[in-house]
């Protein structure tokens, strides 16, 4: 019998485990089955999940998945379809009748869905909480009056104006979800109180959610609409896009947005899908008015002409956007087709700059969120100023210091910010932040111009369409004379998948219809 | 008093001052908040009047030295105040991540006491040879590359193109097995560049050691080699290992927000991660404050241990008496 030395022994089991491991792949990364579907998302649910104290979009397409609205937006479109509602109807400029669809019962035992609960859910928008704190999104419901209820199903919406915007940004989306006055009663819908619930009559229950791991949606078997595809749908937090994209590589996740200068490398992989829509958010360089030098129109029409944008996005967006020439993006009301489209010429932005006693230029600061993107688009406008004798230097902050950096009397510190923001179906909600009394919290360009915001205020509330449209390229063509807004783009939603999964995006590309996603 | 017990004793006090001093200093963030941090937490929409009620809840129309009195009495009774957005209690979120940067720093740590030390042994008991020298290069540049890069690779290797680990989360319905196996591309992550200190650095006290009279001693009265390194040398090479291990304890703990960034893992660095980019400055104290206190009893450990793998440390407290 041959003798084996203890140390043969442990060389020999190493072996055999590092053979073995070679030769028999983990069945944890067998191929997922279809029954799930794994999604990226960019955070971690972070606050409340009732419709008008909601924090942002992560929060906004969950509870689109689990509660109806009395209208939803068809995938891809915001041309919207009737949901919770049998009928929906605008009565007059400040009525609308609704009726609900009998039968559409809340999850967890909290009885059908009244007109009761529309009521009870549109005029929480209104109301200050125990803390004094408004509703975050109460200026989406800014004109309610109150919701009279007729019947068990029917009722009225009663407008204090007309508000033409609640078609398009209210009703088919977060704030015009319906949720359950009795839950509600009941501790439901808060996170302070674990676990949370979001009780909806949906395709879709929040069956788990484990703060920073993940989000579990599962169908309800209660719901009578259309089957979805998937009978659950995980919602995967992945703070690190890098991280998705080669997590979507191993097949961990099927669906996940990828930033634009990746595209062009994921696009190479096999068995990945890429999908790319024109966004209708914005991303510009806004001047602050109020400064030195930056309160010299002749400065601002230099800085504009010194700036070359389509240089800027094809070095920061790899060529995958196209730019942008106003507020609105293209295929929105309002959007302005003959917005000037200025061709870069550092010569005469060098020439204005004399004129406005700045020969040698100056020196300024660029204020700029830590996202690569931005950091490239902020190195870029620093190198094309630097040619006009325009010194930039970059500041470069964290999502929270730079969102306090226009707020209050800190704003008007700032020299040059660069901004993006998110877009919504209805121009109304592209406009508000410009206007007066947004100064010192969004417009941190400190612009002031009655025409423009009563040309703003006009156009949200009428229902004339041809009207609207006037006015808001009216409002569009105020911001363009006074220099302050170099627009850069409207961006591109790109977003890399399975190639037998068919997502479902709205417009915007912050906005999912999970309950939409199908397979091929 | 015996003298190891006042070492005992002085390191304790010194562990309580330290750990007074970083409250302190926490407390002090929300001085160099810009603004008023009741505005912060309200946010754009709030009225004056909610501020101002909000100023008066959290203590802020008081004097500095109030403040900080109350500040330090919520501490010391666990009250570690609500997260801004939730509105949950902040110790309940820092206890439920702590137990996963607990666990991934430990796996860390334990790699690289695994594989570091019997690295560093064979290369000080074969000075020159083959393994020592390729040691030595391997574990420079595991040194040198930052983490987040020796990361990626792995995730490239094991996940993207072999298919063998998982990359992200802490694992769901597939029990401890699965737990195990997404836990060990970021414990050797954040392990890597440990193994090649830790060997290093044993090799280097471990050679210097093996020089000392007292091995030349035994050597000369036949104890065996194997015997002699790995009883009486690897005791007192290990002090400045363990001097090390315990510092890197407290940097894992505050340095695996990298890994949990990468592997998208839950854990005290990306709740601090979140809760920077939304000014949540109660997450951040608390968070910071865990760390922190961790950190400073980890040292405090270590220094007690040297009592027991270094005989010379008792006889000189009692020479100094």
């Amino acid at each position: 019998m041959t003798d084996f030395s203890r140390r043969q022994i442990l060389g020999a089991a190493a072996t055999t485990a590092i053979l073995g491991a070679a030769g028999l792949p983990f069945p944890v990364l067998a191929q997922q089955g279809r029954s799930s579907v794994t999604l990226a998302i960019s955070r971690d649910i972070q606050g409340s999940l009732t419709p008008a104290n909601r924090v942002g979009p992560i929060e906004g397409n969950i509870m689109r998945t689990v509660c109806q609205g009395l209208i939803r937006f068809k995938p891809g479109s915001f041309e919207w379809e009737l949901s919770a509602a049998k009928a929906l109807t605008q009565v007059n400029d400040t009525t609308i009748a609704f009726e609900l669809n009998p039968g559409l019962m809340f999850h967890g035992g909290f009885g059908e869905m009244t007109a009761d609960d529309v009521k009870f859910s549109f005029e929480q928008f209104g109301l200050v909480g125990a803390d004094g704190k408004p509703a975050g999104y109460a200026k989406d419901w800014a004109s309610l009056d109150h919701v009279e209820v007729t019947g068990k199903y029917t009722g009225k919406i009663l407008l204090k104006s007309a508000a033409p915007q609640l078609w398009l940004v209210v009703l088919p989306d977060n704030s015009g979800l319906i949720i359950s006055k009795k839950a509600f009663e009941a501790g439901a819908y808060r996170s302070d109180a674990q676990p949370i619930k979001l009780i909806g009559t949906g395709a879709y229950l929040l069956a788990e959610w484990v703060p920073n791991q993940r989000v579990v949606l599962k169908t309800n078997p209660d719901w009578k609409g259309a089957k979805p595809t998937f009978p659950e749908v995980v919602l995967q937090p992945v703070r690190d896009p890098k991280t998705a994209e080669l997590a979507l590589r191993a097949n961990e996740l099927q669906f996940t947005p990828v930033e634009p200068a990746d595209a062009g490398e994921i696009e190479k992989e096999k068995d990945t899908k890429l999908l790319k829509q024109d966004s209708i958010n914005y991303v510009w360089i806004g001047l602050n008015v109020e400064k030195p030098p930056f309160d010299n129109a002749k400065v601002r029409q230099a800085l504009r002409l010194a700036i070359d944008v389509e240089q800027v996005l094809a070095g920061a967006y790899n060529g995958t956007v196209k730019p942008a020439y106003a507020l609105m993006a293209p295929g929105l009301l309002g959007y302005w087709a003959d917005a000037p489209k200025p061709k870069a010429d550092p010569a005469a932005a060098k020439k204005l700059l004399a004129e406005a006693g700045h020969p040698t230029g100056f020196k300024c600061t660029l204020t700029l969120m830590n996202k690569p993107t931005y950091q490239a688009i902020g190195q870029i406008v620093q190198a094309l100023l630097g040619e006009i004798g325009v010194q930039v230097e970059l500041q470069v902050l964290d999502a929270g210091a730079y969102y306090a950096v226009g707020k209050g009397d800190t704003g008007k510190n700032l020299d040059m910010a660069l901004q993006r923001f998110g877009g919504k179906a209805d121009p109304a909600f592209q406009t508000q932040w410009f206007v007066a009394s947004q100064i010192g919290t969004w417009n941190w360009q400190r612009w002031n111009d009655p025409a423009f915001d009563d040309a703003s205020a006009k156009a949200a509330s009428t229902n004339d369409k041809a009207e609207r449209n006037r006015l808001y390229i009216e409002a569009q063509k105020r911001m363009e004379a006074s220099g302050a807004y170099i627009w850069l783009t409207h961006e591109a939603n790109i977003f890399a998948f399975r190639p037998w999964l068919k997502p479902a995006v709205l417009p915007n590309g912050d906005d999912m219809l999970y309950d939409r996603f199908t397979s091929v | 008093m015996s003298p190891k017990l006042r070492y005992v004793g002085s390191r304790i006090v010194t562990t309580l001052l330290v750990l007074v001093c970083a409250t302190v200093l926490l407390f002090s963030l929300t001085l160099f908040i810009p603004g008023n941090p009741a505005e912060v937490l309200l946010g754009p929409r709030a009225t004056p009047e909610a501020v101002a009620a909000y100023s008066h809840i959290m203590g802020l129309d008081r004097p500095l030295l109030a403040r900080l009195a109350i500040f330090l009495g919520n501490v010391l009774t666990g009250d570690l105040g609500r997260d801004v957005i939730s509105g949950r209690p902040v110790l309940d979120l820092v206890l439920e991540v702590f137990p996963y940067t607990l666990t991934l720093t430990l796996a860390a740590i334990g790699l690289a006491v695994v594989l570091g030390v019997p690295l560093g042994c064979y290369a000080a008991t074969h000075p020159g040879s083959v393994l020592d020298q390729v040691g030595a290069v391997t574990s420079v540049a595991f040194i040198a590359m930052p983490n987040f890069v020796v990361a990626v690779f792995l995730v490239l290797i094991f996940s993207v193109w072999l298919h063998w680990l998982p990359v992200l989360g802490v694992g769901r319905d597939g029990g401890w097995g699965d737990a195990v196996l997404r836990l060990i591309l970021p414990a050797l992550s954040l392990a890597l560049s440990w193994i090649g200190y830790i060997a290093r650095l044993l090799r280097a006290s471990l050679l210097e050691v093996l020089g000392e009279a007292h091995i030349r001693t035994a050597r000369a009265y036949g104890v065996p080699e194997r015997r002699i390194v790995y009883r009486n040398a690897l005791k007192l090479a290990a002090i400045p290992t363990v001097a090390i291990l315990g510092l890197g304890v407290g940097r894992l703990l505050g340095g695996a927000i990298f890994a949990e960034i990468v592997f998208a893992r839950p854990g005290l660095g990306t709740l601090v991660y979140d809760a920077i980019a939304v000014r949540n400055y109660p997450v951040v104290q608390a968070a910071v404050l865990v760390v922190v206190g961790v950190f400073t009893v980890t040292n405090l450990l270590t220094d007690l241990s040297y009592l027991w793998l270094d005989p010379r440390l008792g006889r000189r407290l009692g020479e100094a008496r």
